[in-house]
């Protein structure tokens, strides 16, 4: 499995003036559930692309420091070549629709069509693919006429079935109904069950505060802090940076009941009901 | 949602038939007549399309092409009837106006190739899925890209179109006019256009990077999942074809000749 290192990464978009990333650094182990959050125009999307690659082979561009995947400097490889280690989902599910199958089932075999996979292995993948993400019974649906949960979670099951180590979620539930965020999150969960790394952008707070084993937070292309949810939610600066923390951290910080072992305001449902028992009501 | 492809699924022969071989099909539909020259050759390959487009039942979707290009057809019998040159044996008058019959036998010439063409396409397009004929093309060396633009044409369009009223829909509920008179209408293009031309180009952008990131430029030879099925069946209907070209160049040469 492959580690990610990103070393004083800089870039600027072509035709701009501003850094949209800015010496940016860190590294993440295999299998970590990692959340990206800051406000608009952080640099968050800039970096899952810059995962990628597309970032700087697509978009070209200023580019300096590096991202190692593994063994790989993503800068030196193709994107077709690093599709198979690093998937990417984005937001808006109807655009990552090729347009060019008919069926849910055809449109996943796509991008295994251009890696030249054989068919056996082929249908082998689509079938688990369709099983993780629970929309085997959509298989053989126009891609156009799912519902936006179900498109976004054949989008993920797209990328699944390339088999990547690790999975960049950009922003995926931003265009879903309650419900669809819902399906979507648990998929997401359960891909990293499976040890599949997951770096999921995210403005629900609530949902990156849960599931992440880590926090980054970006500010202008900075990044100011990269550690637990617990950690991250619980600073001072977080609404200077655009950032609202969880309903739970935000009780916990208004009735000032904070975790009696860490210190830390609490971010989950769970956290929250234990700082908060034995408070007379 | 509403595809523009004219290829339905009807679960018949010709559905089930190698994309090849209705390709086939069409080119010699359209060579064999043209290449023995005869009127009753044409009337034949008329007569086994129209028996063809019968049995796959898409007979009837065939009305709509031919009534557009009967119109056509209509006036090139009426004016080659009046008004060819060297007509001479009037068959049909009609107060002022005169037919003559070397005018309307030529314009049935012209009548029965394209009726002809017409159904031999339609034959092809009404039976065969387009990714599949793209398929069969790629597989045989033409460019993948090209291949998917073709493809996805009959998604995105439909899908455009889809963008256009509902961004016709909001304009409206802003109080824009949108119908009445050619003025009213020519007003409203241009703030109906515009929207659906800007969120068309980032839509593409965003689509160009889906694609991009799976794997649409590997340099790998790409596979299909879709078999590609050629039957013994579609073996003999090729040979048979080909065969019934190459009599008619042979039956062409003997007639230069002889």
């Amino acid at each position: 499995m492959a580690r990610i290192e990103v070393n004083h990464l800089k870039y600027r978009y072509p035709h701009t003036e501003n850094l949209a990333l800015d010496g940016v650094s860190f590294q993440i182990e295999p299998g970590e559930f990692i959340g990206i959050i800051g406000k608009n125009g952080s640099g968050k999307s800039t970096l899952c692309q810059a995962f990628t690659g597309l970032i700087p082979n697509f978009y070209r561009g200023a580019y300096g420091g590096n991202v190692k995947i593994g063994e790989i400097n993503v800068r030196d490889v193709e994107v077709d070549e690093l599709c198979q280690k690093v998937g990417i989902v984005f937001q808006n599910p109807f655009n990552q629709i090729t347009g060019s199958k008919l069926t849910v089932y055809d449109e996943i075999a796509f991008g295994l069509e251009n890696l030249g996979l054989s068919r056996k292995e082929m249908i082998r993948r689509i079938d688990d693919a369709l099983e993780q993400l629970d929309i085997t019974r959509f298989r053989d649906r126009n891609p156009f006429d799912l519902s936006g949960g179900q498109m976004q979670r054949m989008a993920i099951a797209s990328i699944i079935a390339m088999n990547p180590e690790i999975i960049i979620l950009d922003e995926p539930t931003s265009q879903l109904d309650p419900q669809g965020s819902e399906e979507v999150f648990k998929a997401v969960q359960r891909l990293s069950q499976k040890g599949i790394t997951i770096i999921m952008v995210e403005h629900k707070m609530e949902k990156i505060a849960a599931y992440s084993d880590r926090v980054m937070l970006l500010d202008e292309g900075k990044m100011i802090d990269f550690d637990t949810p617990q950690k991250i939610f619980s600073r001072d600066d977080l609404l200077e940076h655009g950032v609202l923390p969880p309903a739970f951290t935000r009780i916990g910080r208004g009735l000032d009941r904070k975790n009696a072992a860490t210190g830390e305001y609490p971010v989950t449902l769970k956290e929250a009901k234990e700082a908060l028992e034995g408070m007379a009501v | 949602m509403k595809s523009i492809s004219l290829y339905e699924e009807k679960n018949s022969t010709l559905n089930h038939l190698d994309s090849g071989c209705k390709m086939l099909y069409m080119v010699a539909a359209i060579l064999v007549p043209a290449l023995i020259g005869n009127k009753w050759a044409n009337v034949a390959v008329i007569i086994l399309s129209v028996f063809l487009l019968a049995i796959s039942k898409v007979l009837r979707k065939t009305v709509p092409v031919l009534s557009v290009s009967g119109i056509v057809i209509l006036t090139i019998v009426i004016i080659q009837g009046m008004f060819r040159a060297g007509n001479t044996t009037v068959v049909l008058q009609l107060g002022p106006a005169a037919f003559y019959k070397e005018g309307l036998l030529y314009s049935l010439g012209i009548a029965l190739n394209v009726f002809n063409i017409l159904l031999a396409i339609c034959v092809l397009i009404f039976t065969t899925k387009p990714s599949d004929m793209v398929e069969n093309f790629i597989e045989k060396g033409f460019s993948p890209r090209l291949g998917y633009v073709f493809i996805s044409i009959f998604q995105i369009i439909p899908q455009m179109m889809e963008t256009m009223n509902t961004i016709t829909d909001a304009q409206r509920s802003r109080g824009m006019e949108t119908e009445g008179s050619l003025l009213v209408r020519i007003k409203a293009f241009l703030p109906l256009i515009s929207p659906v031309v800007m969120s068309s180009l980032v839509d593409t952008k965003e689509r160009a990077i889906a694609l991009e990131v799976r794997g649409f430029n590997a340099k790998t030879k790409k596979t299909f999942l879709n078999e590609r099925k050629v039957t013994t069946t579609d073996k003999i209907i090729n040979l048979l074809l080909i065969a019934a070209v190459l009599a008619s160049v042979a039956w062409r040469v003997k007639l230069w000749l002889g």
